[in-house]
């Protein structure tokens, strides 16, 4: 019921492009990810849901057609674990906003800082980025960053581009690993802030029991905000996701969210084919980072971040691939399946380790995340094969709503052809 | 009473631990007014029943050794002593000639205390401190510094020394660059160095050492440290030559005083050895370039890992003082952290103890040395035990403390060994002292002074004793056994404890075996040749007395020679993983059958043949005929593209990217400090790369020399260099070089805007025009011409030797470059270059490559333009465009990123592959040998699974020059080794590693609760380390290009 609503919170204040009523798109391969490739397929659109699909359905006289022959039909891909919005140029620390002072903000909201007229927002978009998992993110030793929010990259404000909101509190699990060649002082200086950092996340989840059994005992007294946040996390009603790489933190969170008895979601795993069997019994869902990462150890193989999804895949992990390398890069996050793809993970696999397993994990499989009947239409044409690097997105629609694929890049593109050109004018 | 037994302890004291009073002393002639009564006393002394090593390998067994006023007379075989010579009975001990340890810090007055304040913790400006005296302009070139002007002889310190054997020390300087010249000083127990003092400005002695975060004077890295040693040892030279010239010219102008260039002179004439540290296994090389390049009489100062490139040390034929490092086994003992274990450290720690065996085995002169341990006193005799145990023969251990040090030094007429004429620095140990934890050090002589720590001819106390006694009824025999330091007595089947000291054996049998009352009896024996005579007081008062004569003795017999163990297999380059045993061999053969990309005029083939042969490519095309010999190789269903080609990488590149001090640092080489053991090259090779330009990064407006490298991986640095590549230059514009985002602090050094950035390089190109200049028509008789080497760099710029690499972004600071290169007229390669769209076409005017990166944009202010259509708009204007990586992981995938100008721009297939293969060739000016695959081209391919533009390829194999540098099956295989050697080593390790942590576990609880005031640390920031990451590294992204910001 409520989320419904959200989507006619959307549909009313949807943006510049109107929305047709009812649009078949036609002639493409749509590849569904819930159930295979349908070759040269139609889908009908109807109040931004997927009303029928197949080989041919049945449109109304007044739909609007969409001759798509030759091209290929993706639900939109999900950033699994994203900073868009929330981050414009790196280095100028006026457009940051991920990652909040101190180690213990379980209550800071993704969702309100992220800015509608992010240029990035737009540029990752126009890849086929069109629902987004925007993550807090852990900056001078942060722990419990905050509440992530499920969006779509499509309205006026972040309200209206919410889809979930929150989904989740994040952990960023303290590392152990210390470059050996650092001064020994450094090194022993790192490993007292660790251990105090471990202590600050047992702190944090004993006070905010302590804060539930009082509020349980009590109803009223003094509202905490940051143990109020972690309520949902406490009662399982939403997950924790803790971000962890190497084999150490693995291993410490996944004890850590035994103890807590928590809902874990591991995000980053670096190392976590090496937990696979654990992963795979304790039924931990599983945000899998980047392929293009360099194995963390000198005396790894050149492919083992590469051979990681294939792994965890064979030993029926469930998990999807995000991309880590930061919001600008977020375009690139169907190269990160791809690469997995090119050492052992199945291609269909790794398609759906960024639709339909995302959207699984973030508890919004029923909406998105394939080409279904009753699905939302958040899809998009492309002109080949989705995981090339050099397939070109052509439209893409959200919820029903085809947006622009305009944006900076592309304009200061036609401007400065135009120079050359002779056309435009400086 | 009280008094008198007070007196006893303290000579007994005296005696046990320092000169024996009775001793002979020898006063140097010297000048000092003599205080009270003159010291006469004869310095003619024998040495008797002495076992003489005299040199290492020659023992003379039961002999005689004479010295006279601090100098041996005589060694030789037993006789008559002397008449008039003190006669000292060694009874049977061997004597050694004193060691020498080479590398010490003994009697260095401490530094003047560093101010109670920390360093602070943020990086700050470099400030410059105002200097004293007449010295070098940088505070690390010191080279005037006398140790012999500074020491002050520590008794106590020389005691301790003493106890290892040791009898003289070379004091040396351990801080700084030039860090000045050490003095070889006896180890007598005087406070006044004029007694101790051998020979003053031994060496002078060089490090590679810079600056560290958060410091930030010149130099801060590895490079920049090279580059200063290289243009001061010039500037010595020049100041020599300048000299000369002056006194030739009435009229010279004269040169500045500068005592730091005075003091080299000896060193630069190889009148003076140096003695240059080499930090770690890949400084030898870098060493060894230095000393041969001023043709200096060089003496390396190891680390320990000179096992791992013997070659090249045996090669020089150079000696080597090396450390015997404790290296403690691995932190193996939790599954996951082990995981952080690299194979190179496992083998390290395993082979460390072999180091010694295997430079004498090499045959390189070498000589030992305590320093480096903590706790030398405890470690040094053990960690040279352990290494004769590993099968370092006696005589060079011996000899690297003795005669090696000796000649190395310059003093093998004086020290080193037992003839006559040398000084009589000998030391009395028992026989199997390089062998057995048992074996003692008795006594050593300097000067023909006599240093007691136990008395060489006291009696053993240990074997069975026959009682007699008077007074008291007692046991009738005794049976003394154990060490001599923890003797156990016993008496039938009842054991008690007792001492021995000087030559008094202390018993403490209870009284019941007396017949006396009380629960211990003191009972003291003195030993002599005979026998022995003691007494003791029973009840407190009564004085008993007892005799004895030792019935057998049990004296410890020396411990036979250890058979040599088998040393570790031999060391693969780089150690450990994927390390090679050799290198592949160039080979003849054809590849059938493939889609050959060939980047030429001959487009793509699809079922196209290559041959090979001697490194190059024979021909390209369809149907070829075999070359004689040449294997055949099946690509049916594979792709084979040239390789991939990088201009713009920071791989590879040891102890800092970055020079950035100065604002020009065009002295400084990136091909100085190639790191051939970087997992990176590697992991790009596995990635189709072949070639890669290896820069400076962009702290500074002019940076440092590149180096082009072909990814030999298994070469050593200079094997890595791609020798037909011509030189280049990082140059660099904007935001890092105005220190935009370095801090708010960083506001003062020049420039600071784009309008100061392209003033200093025109500034710095005019410089250079005029150095050229007067390089070039030097006037007859004119005053010699300093080598300035950051001018000579940009010298060979303005000659068109060098090529320009600059870091640009922006299209205002991209044309301000352009035209100061049309002024200079040369022509740059622009890397980055992400807003070179805007300018494509005064790029194509001036003929400058663009480098630039596929898609990234957004991470700083000035690449907030930068659009994926780069690459495409600059290829429709004519301009030769490339992507690089500038990253160790996105170099693994450039052929992908080449896929995205299809994308981005419509570039067809081919051009869009050429974007990292034909185009960085012709920026490189390598054209002619690589970037397509052309007959007489050099045999750089790879070979794919499927279109090198797919996102889906792999790369199977990597051919450089014609042989297979990567094969995905051989990495399959090396994978195996590298788990069963990792397996092996952690097992091995473990019960070391355990006993070493129960240990410290001890101590811990011991140690009383740490200071809790201390401030939690600052997030570590790698990059600010990066100047300290040696060989054998993970893959820390820590090169970037700006110290501050990456790219």
């Amino acid at each position: 019921m409520k989320r419904f609503s959200f989507v006619v919170f959307a549909a009313l204040f949807a943006g510049a492009v109107a929305a047709a009523d009812e649009i078949v798109l036609s002639g493409a391969d749509l590849h569904t990810v819930s159930h295979g490739v349908i070759e040269r397929g139609e889908v009908l659109i109807r109040d931004g849901r997927i009303a029928a699909l197949g080989a041919r359905v049945d449109a109304p006289a007044g739909a609007s057609r969409i001759d798509l022959t030759g091209k290929h039909v993706y639900p939109g891909f999900v950033a699994a674990d994203s900073l868009l919005g929330l981050s414009e140029i790196d280095a100028v620390r006026a457009t940051l906003d991920f990652a909040e002072a101190g180690e213990i903000n379980p209550n800071a909201r993704a969702l309100v800082a992220i800015d509608a007229d992010s240029e990035q927002l737009a540029v990752a978009r126009a890849n086929g980025i069109l629902t987004i998992h925007v993550v807090p993110r852990a900056g001078d030793g942060g722990l419990l960053t905050g509440q992530s929010a499920l969006i779509k990259p499509d309205g006026w404000t972040w309200e209206q581009m919410r889809l979930v909101d929150p989904v989740g509190v994040h952990l960023f699990w303290p590392t152990a690993r210390m470059p050996a060649w650092l001064p020994a002082q450094a090194q022993e200086k790192a490993a007292e802030a660790l251990k105090k950092k471990l202590g600050a996340i047992d702190a944090a989840f004993r006070d905010a029991r302590a804060y539930r059994a009082a509020r349980q005992k009590s109803h009223g007294g003094t509202t905490d905000l940051r143990w109020e946040a972690m309520l949902p996390v406490l009662e399982r009603r939403q997950p924790l996701f803790v971000h962890a790489d190497d084999a150490v933190q693995i291993r410490e969170a996944l004890a850590f969210a035994a103890r807590e008895n928590v809902k874990l979601v591991l995000v980053g795993g670096v190392d976590a084919w090496r937990f696979a069997a654990t992963l795979k019994a304790r039924e931990v869902p599983l945000i899998l980072g980047s392929a293009h990462n360099l194995p963390l150890r000198r005396w790894e193989s050149y492919d083992t971040i590469y051979s990681a999804a294939g792994k965890l895949a064979a030993a029926g992990v469930q998990f999807a691939i995000a991309n880590d390398s930061g919001s600008s890069g977020e375009r690139n996050l169907p190269y990160q399946a791809a690469n997995y793809a090119a050492f052992g993970l199945d291609r269909d696999a790794a398609l759906r380790a960024i639709t339909l397993t995302p959207a699984e994990i973030l508890g919004v499989a029923d909406r998105l995340g394939s080409l279904d009947v009753g699905k939302e239409a958040t899809l998009f044409v492309a002109d080949g094969d989705a995981l090339e690097n050099f397939t070109k997105v052509d439209r893409a629609w959200v919820q029903g709503h085809e947006i622009d694929l305009s944006n900076r890049q592309t304009r200061l593109y036609e401007k400065y052809r135009g120079k050359y050109e002779g056309k435009a004018k400086k | 009473m009280a008094t008198r037994r007070w007196s006893t302890w303290t000579a007994l004291a005296a005696l046990a631990t320092s000169a024996a009073g009775w001793a002979a002393t020898v006063q140097l002639p010297g000048i000092d007014p003599v205080e009270g009564l003159r010291d006469k006393t004869p310095g003619h002394i024998a040495l008797t029943h002495a076992r003489l090593v005299t040199r290492p390998g020659h023992v003379i067994d039961d002999g005689m050794l004479v010295m006279r006023d601090g100098r041996i007379v005589s060694v030789g075989a037993a006789s008559t002593p002397p008449g008039d010579a003190l006669v000292v009975d060694l009874g049977g001990k061997t004597v050694f000639a004193g060691f020498i340890d080479a590398d010490s810090t003994y009697a260095q007055p401490a530094e003047a205390a560093t101010p109670a304040n920390a360093p602070p913790a943020v990086a700050q400006p470099y400030t410059p401190v105002p200097q004293q005296g007449s010295r070098h302009w940088n505070n690390k070139v010191r080279p005037e510094r006398d140790l012999a002007q500074q020491l002050q002889p520590d008794p106590k310190k020389a005691e301790a020394l003493r106890k290892l054997g040791f009898t003289s020390v070379l004091s040396a300087p351990d801080k700084g660059i030039f860090r000045g010249q050490s003095a070889l000083v006896t180890l007598g127990d005087s406070t006044r160095l004029n007694d101790v003092l051998l020979k003053p400005r031994v060496a002078q002695h060089l490090a590679l050492e810079f600056s560290r975060y958060p410091a930030a004077e010149y130099p801060a890295s590895l490079m920049g440290s090279i580059a200063l040693i290289r243009q001061t040892w010039y500037d010595a030279g020049w100041q020599r030559d300048y000299q000369a010239w002056s006194a030739r010219n009435a009229n010279a102008q004269r040169q500045e005083a500068n005592l730091a260039l005075d003091a080299l002179q000896d060193s630069l004439a190889a009148r003076q050895p140096v003695i240059f540290a080499a930090g770690d296994e890949l400084d030898y090389a870098r060493v060894l370039a230095v000393a041969s390049e001023f043709k200096l009489k060089l003496v390396i100062e190891g680390n320990g890992r000179e096992y791992r490139d013997l070659e090249r040390l045996k090669a020089a034929a150079v000696p080597v003082i090396a450390p015997l490092p404790l290296v403690e086994a691995p932190a193996v003992e939790d599954p996951e952290r082990a995981l952080d274990v690299a194979l190179s450290d496992l083998e390290h720690w395993e082979a460390a103890p072999f180091n010694p065996r295997r430079l004498a085995e090499a045959g390189i002169p070498f000589a030992l040395t305590a320093s480096g341990l903590k706790k030398p006193e405890e470690q040094f005799w053990s960690q040279l035990r352990k290494a004769v145990a590993s099968g370092l023969d006696e005589q060079y251990a011996l000899a690297a403390l003795t005669v090696q040090p000796a000649s190395m030094l310059g003093v093998a007429s004086q020290l080193g060994s037992l003839e006559p004429g040398k000084a009589a620095q000998l030391v009395v140990a028992d026989a199997d002292l390089f062998r057995s934890d048992k074996a003692r050090i008795y006594e050593s002589w300097i000067d023909g002074q006599r240093y007691v720590l136990h008395d060489s001819a006291a009696p053993d106390p240990r074997g069975s004793w026959q009682l007699r006694w008077s007074g008291v009824d007692g046991p009738g025999t005794l049976d003394v056994s154990g060490e001599l330091g923890d003797l156990t007595v016993k008496v039938g089947a009842v054991s008690f404890p007792a001492s021995y000291a000087g030559r008094t054996l202390t018993l403490y049998p209870p009284g019941s075996l007396l017949g006396l009352p009380g629960e211990r009896v003191a009972l003291s024996l003195e030993l002599g040749a005979a026998g022995a005579e003691g007494r003791g007081l029973a009840d407190g008062e009564r004085e008993f007395r007892v005799s004895a004569t030792q019935s057998a003795t049990r004296a410890r017999t020396a411990a036979a020679a250890p058979s040599s163990p088998a040393a570790p297999a031999p060391v693969r380059f780089p150690a450990g993983e994927f390390g090679r045993a050799q290198l592949p061999v160039a080979q003849k053969a054809v590849l059938r059958h493939a889609t050959v990309w060939t980047q030429s005029a001959q487009g793509r083939l699809d079922d196209g043949d290559v041959a090979i042969a001697d490194g190059r490519i024979v021909a390209v095309g369809l149907n070829l005929k075999a070359p004689a010999g040449a294997i055949e190789i099946d690509a049916r269903g594979k792709h084979i593209s040239p390789g991939i080609i990088d201009t713009h990488s920071h791989m590879a590149v040891a102890k800092g990217v970055n020079e950035g001090t100065h604002a020009v640092t065009s002295e400084v080489r990136v091909g100085d400090v190639v790191d051939p053991t970087d997992m990176s090259v590697y992991r790009a090779l596995a990635g189709g790369v072949t070639s890669a330009q290896l820069l400076h990064g962009s702290a500074n407006p002019i940076g440092g020399q590149g180096q082009v490298i072909k990814l030999r991986w298994g070469a050593d640095a200079d094997g890595l260099r791609f020798g037909a590549a011509p030189a280049t230059i990082k140059f660099a514009l904007g935001e890092n070089v105005k220190q935009a985002n370095w801090g708010p602090q960083f506001n003062r050094r020049y420039p600071q805007t784009r309008m100061g950035v392209e003033q200093i390089d025109h500034d710095s190109l005019v410089a250079a025009q005029e150095y050229a200049a007067a390089l070039a028509k030097p006037r007859k008789g004119a005053a010699p011409q300093r080598r300035d080497l950051r001018l000579e760099a940009l010298a060979e710029v303005l000659a068109g030797k060098r090529i320009v690499h600059i870091h640009s972004y922006r299209q205002d600071e991209i044309l301000a470059f352009a035209r100061l290169a049309q002024q200079f007229k040369i022509v740059p390669v622009f890397q980055h270059i992400l807003e070179g769209y805007k300018v494509a076409d005064v790029l194509a005017q001036l003929g400058a490559g663009a480098s630039g990166f596929s898609d990234w944009w957004a991470y700083k202010m000035e690449v907030a333009d930068a659009i994926p259509y780069n690459g495409a708009l600059l290829q429709s204007q004519g301009v030769v465009a490339s992507f690089n990586s500038d990253s160790d992981e996105l170099v693994r995938h450039l052929n992908t990123e080449a896929a995205k100008a299809i994308k981005y721009g419509g570039l067809s297939e081919t051009d869009a592959l050429n974007l990292v293969t034909l185009n960085p060739a012709k920026q490189l000016r390598v054209a002619d040998r690589v970037g397509s695959l052309e007959p007489g081209k050099d045999a750089d391919f790879v070979l794919w699974n499927a279109s090198p533009l797919s996102s889906f390829a792999r790369v199977e194999q990597t051919w450089i020059d014609g042989r297979k540098y990567f094969d995905r099956n051989d990495d399959q295989a090396e994978r195996a080794r590298i788990q069963a050697e990792r397996e092996r080593l952690i097992a091995k390790a473990l019960p070391e590693r355990v006993k070493a942590l129960a240990k410290k576990d001890r101590k811990d609880a011991d140690r009383k609760e740490p200071d809790k005031s201390a401030e939690t640390p600052a997030e570590l920031d790698l990059v600010h380390y990066a100047n300290l990451r040696g060989p054998y590294h993970d893959s820390e992204p820590v090169n970037t290009c700006s110290a501050q910001e990456a790219h």
